[in-house]
């Protein structure tokens, strides 16, 4: 079989519910394709331990401080395992980090953005993870099999961490008037970020991680599916969403809302958030400080 | 415990902070290593030992609860810097991965000979706990041991860095055996089996062991613990304390 | 001593078969089991796990081997389809509509 006719085997295998594994042959393209995909994943569950990071020292109870620093635990452990799954499609991952730190690949929106009080580490928990299930939820089914697989383990695991948010959160709604305020002010400042994180809607037609099965939904219907579960949770606490045209369109079950931006989307994943280089940064510096241990440990350089 | 002369439960109160504070400025300090670890892998497995810190201080704390009718959170939360009682070990930052790793393997190793000890108190509470933390621990030396050898053997570099390391931790990890106040009255019911000086004689066998087996040799001459090995208090820790302090202190008397 | 990759198998509960799990980077047995312990292991999740460096593992997924085409159903219960033989000795037999069931006869 030429390489012509076995990539459009490959596609129709794919397109049409198959599966891949590791050490199966793929088209370049494909291999590309999961390859960048799964390295911005992984980029991020790696970035998005910055920005609790700060609270593991200021965690106000023995509980809080163990279910935070498990938590982000959990998401440097993601980190792994998705970084394990792109090593194995041909990228070292000594490669993936120092092309991350370089400013070469990306790492999601939200985590270019800083945090400003112990309201964050609710909001973060219960709705920045909320946002990631849902798109995680539709990629366990992923033709790019290790993917899926691992995408299972990893909505699995953060069930809990929007369980420990949404507790933080309701504790501070039901407490002082300073604590409902800080959730409040909070919810005002990551509310765009989020209705950016899914990313502008995309045209079926020509989204390869939709066509090839690396992604099963597209970005606006997963907006829809975090908006129609999360909007009435947050409505029902008394906190307002700072989105006037926010609504449920009766007629049609879609939620109607002010366009997000998307040249700040845009901007921010080049790396012009407002803690995007601070947050490189200090990955940069926390590196280069252990470099000598992988050295002595690892015996090449690392 | 409500029957007990006020002596011996100040005594055993003293006795759960130093064991709680320990456990918890050295949990707080090592979960800094969160996220920034020099492996992705050892990131996990040092922030498990962390938490099992917090979680082993959470259970002193509860017990001290129960015997002076507090609130966990309030004595691990809610006191001056100057009322904390761990040891001087614990008032340095996590430093750098060399620093890290003796001072765990400096302390592991203590709290070893402690908890052997304590499993075998009168006092049914922690002799429980004790043997329960034990369990815990045994995956604690391992991991750290593991360190300290691969650091042994990593080449010259490491080695200096590691020796440097416990030439500066080493006058501060005696400090973990300081004399306890009211620890006469301790060892006389048997809440303490053993004292605290027999205790730091059987840790320096082990730790000079332990070094001998990985060719290294202790830095410096035993000193003895300072009197002030569990009261003196550094700026690094005043910062600790203003951190883990700091939301708590924003709305006081708030549920978080 | 450099990394290598490592196969974690974990067994959820006693009895239970051993399970792929995924995989861990170390740069020798002892930590190898530590890493397994702390990614299949932290919350309490297994009850044993074994541990396997990447290229000990022999893989055969050739289908000519493992899914041949000729027919084999001989080899499996859903092979056996009774249900109709069934119905036709029972009418014989006039016990119709007692019914004795087992494989094959759904």
């Amino acid at each position: 079989m030429t390489d012509t006719a076995r990539a459009e085997a490959f596609y129709t295998h794919v397109g049409s519910g198959g599966k891949v594994e590791a050490d199966d042959w793929m088209p370049d393209d494909y291999r590309a394709a999961v390859l960048k995909f799964v390295e911005m994943h992984a980029n991020s569950e790696l970035m998005g331990v910055l920005p609790e990071r700060d609270w593991i020292l200021r965690a106000p109870t023995l509980r809080r401080k163990l279910a935070l620093t498990s938590k982000i635990q959990d998401e440097v452990g993601h980190a792994q395992l998705l970084y394990r799954v792109a090593e194995d499609l041909g990228k070292p991952r000594e490669q993936m980090l120092a092309d991350l730190l370089a400013g070469k690949t990306k790492f999601h929106n939200v985590f270019h953005y800083p945090t400003r009080s112990w309201g964050d580490v609710g909001i973060i928990a219960w709705l920045v993870d909320a946002a990631a299930i849902v798109s995680q939820q539709a990629l366990r089914d992923s033709s790019y099999a290790p993917y899926g697989r691992t995408m299972k383990k990893i909505c699995w695991e953060e069930s809990v961490h929007i369980m420990h948010g949404r507790d933080v959160v309701l504790t501070l709604m039901t407490g002082t008037e300073g604590q409902r305020s800080m959730v409040q002010e909070a919810l005002d400042r990551w509310w765009g970020p989020l209705m950016q994180m899914h990313g502008p809607p995309t045209d079926p037609v020509t989204d390869r991680d939709l066509i090839w099965q690396i992604k099963s939904k597209g970005n606006e219907q997963l907006r829809q599916e975090f908006l129609d579960i999360y909007v009435p949770r947050i409505w029902e606490l008394g906190l307002t969403v700072p989105d006037a045209a926010l609504h449920r369109d009766e007629a049609t079950g879609r939620w109607q809302y002010t366009e997000p931006d998307w040249d700040e989307l845009r901007s921010v994943v080049t790396g012009h958030g407002p803690a995007s280089q601070s947050r490189l940064e200090f990955r940069r510096l926390h590196r280069a400080e252990t470099q000598w241990v992988r050295d002595a440990v690892l015996g090449v350089a690392a | 415990m409500t029957d007990v002369e006020p002596a011996t439960r100040d005594a055993v109160a003293e006795l759960l902070l130093t064991l709680a504070d320990d456990e918890f400025v050295l949990g707080f300090w090592d979960s800094e290593w969160t996220g920034i670890a020099p492996m992705l892998e050892e990131d996990v497995a040092t922030s498990s030992i962390a938490q099992d810190e917090i979680g082993h201080a959470r259970a002193w704390f509860g017990l001290l609860a129960e015997l002076t009718d507090d609130d966990p959170d309030r004595i691990a939360f809610g006191r001056p810097p100057e009322a904390y009682r761990h040891a001087a070990l614990m008032n340095h930052p996590r430093t750098d991965w060399a620093f890290t790793v003796a001072r765990r393997f400096l302390y592991e190793t203590a709290d070893a000979v402690r908890l052997e000890a304590l499993a075998g108190s009168s006092h049914a509470g922690i002799a429980g706990l004790a043997a329960k933390m034990r369990r815990e621990e045994t995956y604690h030396l391992l991991h750290w041991n593991a360190w300290m050898r691969r650091l042994a053997e990593g080449g010259p570099d490491t080695r200096t860095r590691l020796n440097d390391a416990l030439a500066r931790l080493w006058p501060d990890a005696e400090s973990v055996f300081s004399p306890l106040a009211g620890e006469a009255n301790l060892l006389a019911g048997g809440i303490l089996p053993e004292s605290m000086a027999n205790l730091r004689a059987r840790w320096v066998g082990r730790i000079d062991a332990e070094l001998a087996s990985l060719g290294l040799v202790r830095p410096t001459d035993e000193v003895g613990p300072p009197a002030d090995g569990r009261t003196a208090r550094t700026d690094d820790f005043r910062w600790l304390w203003g951190e883990f302090t700091s939301v708590a202190r924003s709305e006081p008397g708030a549920t978080w | 001593m450099a990394d290598r990759v490592w196969e974690v198998f974990q067994q959820a509960a006693e009895g239970d078969p051993m399970v792929h799990g995924g995989s861990v980077r170390a740069p020798d047995e002892e930590l190898a089991l530590h890493y397994a312990r702390e990614f299949y292991g932290r919350r309490q999740e297994s009850v044993r796990l074994w541990v396997v460096p990447r290229d000990a593992i022999l893989e055969l997924d050739d289908p000519d081997l493992l899914q041949p085409p000729f027919d084999r159903s001989h080899k499996r219960p859903g092979g056996y389809v009774i249900k109709h033989k069934l119905e036709a000795a029972r009418q014989r037999a006039g016990t119709s509509g007692t019914g004795g069931g087992g494989e094959g006869t759904e």
